[in-house]
């Protein structure tokens, strides 16, 4: 053995970078060297009691617990079992089923499986056979599970505040239905929500036959109305557009944030990713964006920008390519860029493809279309179809009915559209309005805004509670079945909509069944069996929109061009966005993506008004200042928030957060920006911003994970990749490390787990966060909390800069326990609770732990998790039913780590060894999730697997291997793949 | 001045010191032998059921197999507790006017299930599989007893960690054919090298790999 001090695992610093690489920060602080890391390893306070808790009542109840301990030591209370009366056939207790469903957001469903651990929905998975999701899953179909145990939901139904059961509200309905028929329905209307549900869509027929001159809205705050508008100014009709990027070698995104948000971001991030593998031919991405989104950040070349002024560029790229006639004066720099974008398409023709985004006016949408055309990329790279969704959702709505309420023209409203009264227009004070509808009935999961000024509240089950079906972006159908009983009263837009037409008592699973028993004409005995052959697979065959070929219209796109505003050279331009925890606010209520930090900032539980160094120098304002954004006579307070790479001269401002009603997590959270938009508008020029005094504490999940400047998150560009693979750069980081052990060898096991994380494919989108949060009953801690830097996700992903602060290059990288083979955590654990497993788990046993914290200070990755307090001091009964029953649920005091999902590992092992077989397939939540398939986990005795193949990867090298470790968990460089023309 | 201490207060220090230490050390060692004792770990308490159901009755004189109402076993981690359809699928036919299965009858027709006295309690923390433990070769009897001797049926295993983990660390002595899982009388072979053979045999057999890292029982 080599005396100790020659070890390189004691050295103070780590090897430096070889020179020329560039230097990674976290955050503009640390850029301008007010490093995190000088304040040291954790926040102010972190170990501290919370305040309410003076000392003495500490010891009171020190003292009470002691002596209650000592009583309750004597025995164990003594449980009770509880029986089935009537055993379901299918019961196995204890087993894990599986059921598919669909989960629609916007309208546009996902294909999922939910697991239910007896009886009860416990974790959401995609769907491998369902097209849009192909197994993986976003951080809101994972957020549905929370909301479906919320106690703050809606329960019941009532009229002007007396309770109606659900037999008096059919009742009553079919009253003021009657009411209705006699002068056909001129005094009624309907504000849905979008949505492509067939049965809904005969539904909403029948009503329109029924009462002829009844006015059916389809309205949300996040709409696709501007592309459905560009589609109608292209090709005459609007068309849903199904972009396809497996084969893209050139994609331009136009403000387009298509790796995140609704639709189709699991289908578009898998095949995205896919090509991001130097081994195959990559693709290359530029992205023309005002705030830097989890796209711009995935990009090769980000062209920062207003979102006014993208119109300019996708015109100076389109007309390079000779799409249309002239070219928009850009800066210099922007033209460069432009030309270059547009050599790139036209070398790739056929291969390229331009995507616009939901922000970007209709024009955008029309002149994507009509490049896309030009480069012959229709049918290869995109396609085009049918419009799914019944009917077309618009912002127009909102004021047309607000017109209406005014005119006294309406008596009853039926309205299942999410919130109105909280995300409608500025202009418009729909919550005033709403009280002169003798009969506005809102159908809602939970009492908001909107309900407190109806005179009909009627609660809506989940999903997983209610029948139905659902269509994906590509046309494909789901059923929608129920995973268990509604947790309360309540029911479902089907059943409420069947009511008007006298049909609310056959339940919403007679109407889907009939329409598709109609569909199918099939007789009776056949359809039952077909009908069971798509509930198990999930999907409907057939059902897919065909492909069309429309003609573009190129006169039409370069007229609505020239319609376009032009860019407004002076002042502040407001740019809002749909935020990546709550969307448009709807998952508000959602502790889970309250907590989830912004992929970009890392702020949890706030929206801020993130503006570019360069403005925030120009406005004399500096991160958590209180400033009063103002558009003509309306304005909002909201603490600024510096975001490297924004672009200058513009503010962005998420939607979804600052309500004022709702349950205790979403009330107060964050600044509201609904007062500020007009209806569908995502950019407003003439936005006045006034420096405030007061201050705003963010919790940021970013300032905590300080990493001392150590090579970590690693990149190359594909042309140095590919002359000499890094250059032998890697070979420091990684391989065995000169180390004081015998290193214990693993190879004899039939398994030893290992895993993957390859990051030129993650693109941070966080749902492997969300998976992992409920697959482990990871609890939530609050904001107070997370300042003190006590977030207690297992997984994180952390997201470094590296460049300039004005257009920084993003990298994105998701850390968990890396499972060291010689782990540090292990040697300083006073009670063996941290221990290494014969198959080379890091093992963390909680009723061992007696919550020194030694290990989580030894461990250099600062993957452990410590309960400072009980996070779950009383967990409402509903609740319970969340927690994953294969996992333990941590109390006070005891330290947590991720596992590789230790409990699916031993769950497969007990399955395969009882059936006398060899463990076979292991997935981990986190890799289940991963839209990008960035995360592979395996077993690395297998020479075979994907995880051994990728540890040999050239790519592969370790995280601080300088340490000796020795992790299990590999990491793959990420390699860009930039333009040479833009170099 | 006369002394402060009479020279007795010299044995009475030093008595004190021994007493404190012996009433210290007699606690614990109090503690560690209670912790011992049947009483403490649950042992030879005969759990009084809302039902009184006798596993004798039902094992021995009508030849019911373990598996028939404890359905699960063989394929889950829980064994299953029979549900009141189940006691009806044979009490709707015998014993159907019987007073003492009134609560039976109750629970089926109002649809309100049987809340049993658990007997066997395990820690939230640790997880037990009954199905990976029968399809390697152990028996009912091993954990749960003489169950076809009991009347009300009793804890004979402490349950605690140091008794699962002698088996963990040695399982070849309480391994038995697999045919024999749920008899009560089954017996290794008498002449210690045959029951050795029969043991080496099983454990091939049977691939038994019983592990011992913590995870295997807490995660």
């Amino acid at each position: 053995m080599p005396p100790m001090k020659s070890l390189p695992v004691i050295q103070d610093h780590a090897a430096p970078r070889p020179p020329g690489h560039r230097s990674l920060w976290q955050s503009v602080e640390e850029l301008e060297a007010r490093s995190s890391a000088s304040r040291g390893e954790f926040a102010a306070g972190a170990s501290e009691v919370p305040p309410e808790m003076s000392r003495r009542s500490f010891m009171q109840i020190l003292g009470a617990s002691a002596a209650l301990g000592g009583l309750a030591a004597c025995q164990p209370p003594r449980e009770k079992i509880v029986p089935f009366v009537h055993e379901p056939p299918e019961d196995r207790p204890g087993k894990r089923f599986h059921y598919a469903t669909a989960l629609a957001l916007d309208g546009y469903a996902t294909g999922l499986l939910v697991g239910s651990a007896d009886g009860r929905p416990v974790k959401v998975e995609g769907n491998p056979a369902h097209p849009t999701s192909q197994g993986a899953s976003s951080t809101w179909d994972q957020g549905a599970l929370l909301d479906l145990y919320d106690p703050a939901r809606a329960r019941g139904y009532s009229r002007a505040g007396n309770p109606l059961s659900w037999r008096g509200l059919l009742a009553e309905i079919q009253k003021l239905a009657r009411g209705h028929e006699v002068d056909g329905g001129a005094r009624l209307a309907f504000l849905l929500a979008p949505d492509a549900s067939p049965t809904q869509a005969g539904l909403v027929r029948q009503i329109r036959a029924r009462f002829p001159k009844a006015r059916v809205h389809a309205w949300a705050p996040v709409t696709e109305e501007n592309a459905a508008e560009g589609a109608r100014i292209a090709f005459g009709r609007p068309l849903d557009v199904q972009p396809s990027l497996e084969q893209a070698r050139a994609i331009l995104s136009l403000d387009a944030d298509f790796l995140s948000g609704q639709g189709d971001s699991l289908r578009l991030t898998r095949e995205f990713a896919r090509r991001r593998d130097p081994a195959g031919e990559m693709s290359r991405l530029y992205v023309a964006e005002p705030a830097m989104t989890i796209t711009g950040a995935s990009a090769d070349h980000r062209f920062r920008m207003r979102g006014s002024e993208v119109a300019a560029f996708a015109r100076a790229v389109a007309a390079h390519l000779g799409v249309v006639p002239v070219a928009p004066a850009l800066s210099p720099e922007l033209s460069r860029a432009a030309k270059a974008v547009a050599a790139d398409l036209a070398a790739n023709r056929g291969r390229s493809i331009v995507l616009a985004g939901v922000r970007q006016p209709p024009a955008v949408h029309a002149l994507a279309h009509a490049v896309n055309a030009a480069l012959g990329n229709v049918g290869a790279t995109v396609r085009y179809s049918r419009p799914v969704l019944s009917d077309a959702p618009s912002s127009s709505a909102l004021p047309a009915l607000a017109k209406e309420i005014e005119g006294g023209k309406i008596d009853t409203l039926v309205i299942t559209a999410w919130n109105p009264v909280h995300a409608s227009p500025a202009a418009i004070d729909l919550g005033a309005l709403l009280a002169r509808v003798p009969n506005a009935l809102y159908l809602s999961l939970r009492e908001d805004e909107t309900s407190r000024r109806c005179s009909w509240k009627v609660a809506q089950s989940h999903p997983f509670e209610s029948w139905g079906d659902a269509r994906s972006r590509d046309g494909v159908a789901s059923l929608v079945q129920p995973l268990i009983a509604p947790l309360y009263e309540s029911t479902t837009a089907l059943d409420l909509l069947a009511a008007f037409v006298d049909a609310g008592d056959r339940g919403a699973l007679r109407h889907v069944k009939g329409h598709w028993a109609a569909t199918s004409g099939l007789d009776p005995v056949s359809f039952e069996a077909q009908w069971e052959r798509w509930l198990r697979q999930g999907i409907i065959p057939g059902t897919a929109e065909p492909a069309e070929t429309p003609a573009v219209d190129v006169a039409g796109v370069a007229a609505a061009l020239g319609r376009l505003p032009g860019a407004k050279g002076e002042g502040l331009e407001l740019e809002l966005a749909p935020s990546y925890g709550l969307f448009d606010g709807r998952f508000a209520n959602n502790a889970w993506l309250q907590e989830l930090p912004d992929p970009i900032t890392k702020v949890s539980w706030d929206n801020a008004a993130y503006v570019s160094e360069a403005t925030a120098k120009a406005l004399g304002v500096e991160g958590g200042q209180v400033v009063t954004l103002s558009i003509g006579k309306r304005s909002v307070q909201a603490p600024v928030m510096v975001m490297p790479g924004h672009a200058d001269d513009a503010v962005t401002l998420a939607i979804g957060y600052g309500r004022t009603d709702g349950s205790a997590v979403s009330k107060g959270v964050g600044v509201n920006a609904y007062p500020l938009r007009d209806a569908g508008a995502w950019f407003a020029p003439g936005l006045a911003v006034a420096a405030g005094k007061g201050r705003h504490k963010f919790a940021v999940a970013q300032g905590h994970f300080a990493m001392e400047g150590r090579p970590l998150a690693l990149d190359f560009s594909a042309k140095e990749w590919k002359h000499d693979q890094g250059g032998g750069e890697l070979d420091h980081l990684r391989g065995m490390p000169a180390t004081a052990q015998v290193p214990v060898d693993y190879s004899k096991q039939e398994c030893s787990w290992g895993m993957a994380v390859d990051l030129s494919k993650c693109t941070g989108c966080n749902a492997c966060v969300i998976a992992c949060q409920e697959e482990n009953n990871i609890a939530t801690v609050g904001k107070e909390q997370v300042a003190k830097g006590r977030i207690m996700h297992w997984i994180r992903t952390d997201r470094y800069f590296s460049g300039p602060a004005a257009s920084p290059e993003t990298i994105t990288q998701p850390v968990m326990c890396q499972q060291c083979e010689t782990a540090p955590c292990e040697y300083v654990c006073p009670v063996n609770a941290t221990v290494h497993s014969d198959e080379g788990l890091n093992e963390m046993v909680y009723n061992r732990c007696v919550g020194t914290r030694y290990c989580s200070n030894n461990c250099p990755y600062k993957v452990r998790r410590f309960n400072f307090l009980n996070w779950r001091p009383e967990v409402p009964d509903v609740e319970t039913l969340l927690f994953n029953p294969d996992v333990t649920v941590r109390s006070r005091g005891v330290m947590e780590k991720c596992t590789y999902c230790v409990q699916r590992i031993e769950g497969a092992r007990i399955d395969a060894r009882t059936g006398g077989k060899k463990i076979g397939f292991v997935q981990t939540a986190c890799q289940q999730s991963c839209p990008a398939e960035a995360i592979v986990f395996g077993n690395l005795n297998d020479p075979k697997s994907r995880v051994k193949q990728l540890h040999e990867d050239a790519r592969r090298y370790d995280l601080l291997h300088e340490l000796g470790t020795r992790p299990r968990t590999a990491y793959l460089v990420k390699i860009r793949n930039p333009n040479p023309d833009l170099a | 001045m006369s002394a402060l201490f009479k020279p007795s207060a010299n044995f009475y220090a030093r008595f004190s010191l021994v007493l404190v230490a012996a009433v210290a050390g007699g606690g614990l060692l109090g503690l560690w032998g209670y912790w011992r004792t049947p009483y403490a770990q649950g042992l030879q308490e005969e759990i009084v059921q809302p039902v009184l159901f006798d596993h004798r009755h039902h094992v021995v004189d009508d030849l019911v197999d373990c598996r028939y109402c404890h359905f699960n076993a063989e394929r889950g981690a829980s064994a299953g507790i029979p549900s009141t359809e189940m006691c009806l699928n044979c009490h709707s036919q015998v014993w159907n006017k019987s007073p003492k299965l009134e609560p039976v009858r109750r629970s089926y027709f109002t649809g309100t299930p049987i809340e049993w006295n658990r007997v066997h309690q395990l820690p939230d923390f640790t997880y037990f599989n009954h199905s990976i433990h029968l399809g390697k070769g152990i028996g009912c009897v091993t954990c749960h007893g003489r169950v076809d001797e009991m009347a009300a049926v009793t804890k004979v295993a402490s349950l605690q960690m140091s008794w699962c983990l002698e088996c963990h660390r040695n399982p070849a002595p309480n391994l038995r054919p697999r045919d024999q899982i749920t008899s009560m009388t089954w017996q290794p072979p008498a002449d210690p090298a045959a029951a050795q053979l029969l043991a080496t045999e099983l454990m091939k057999s049977y691939d038994v790999h019983s592990r011992v890292s913590c995870t295997t029982c807490h995660r």
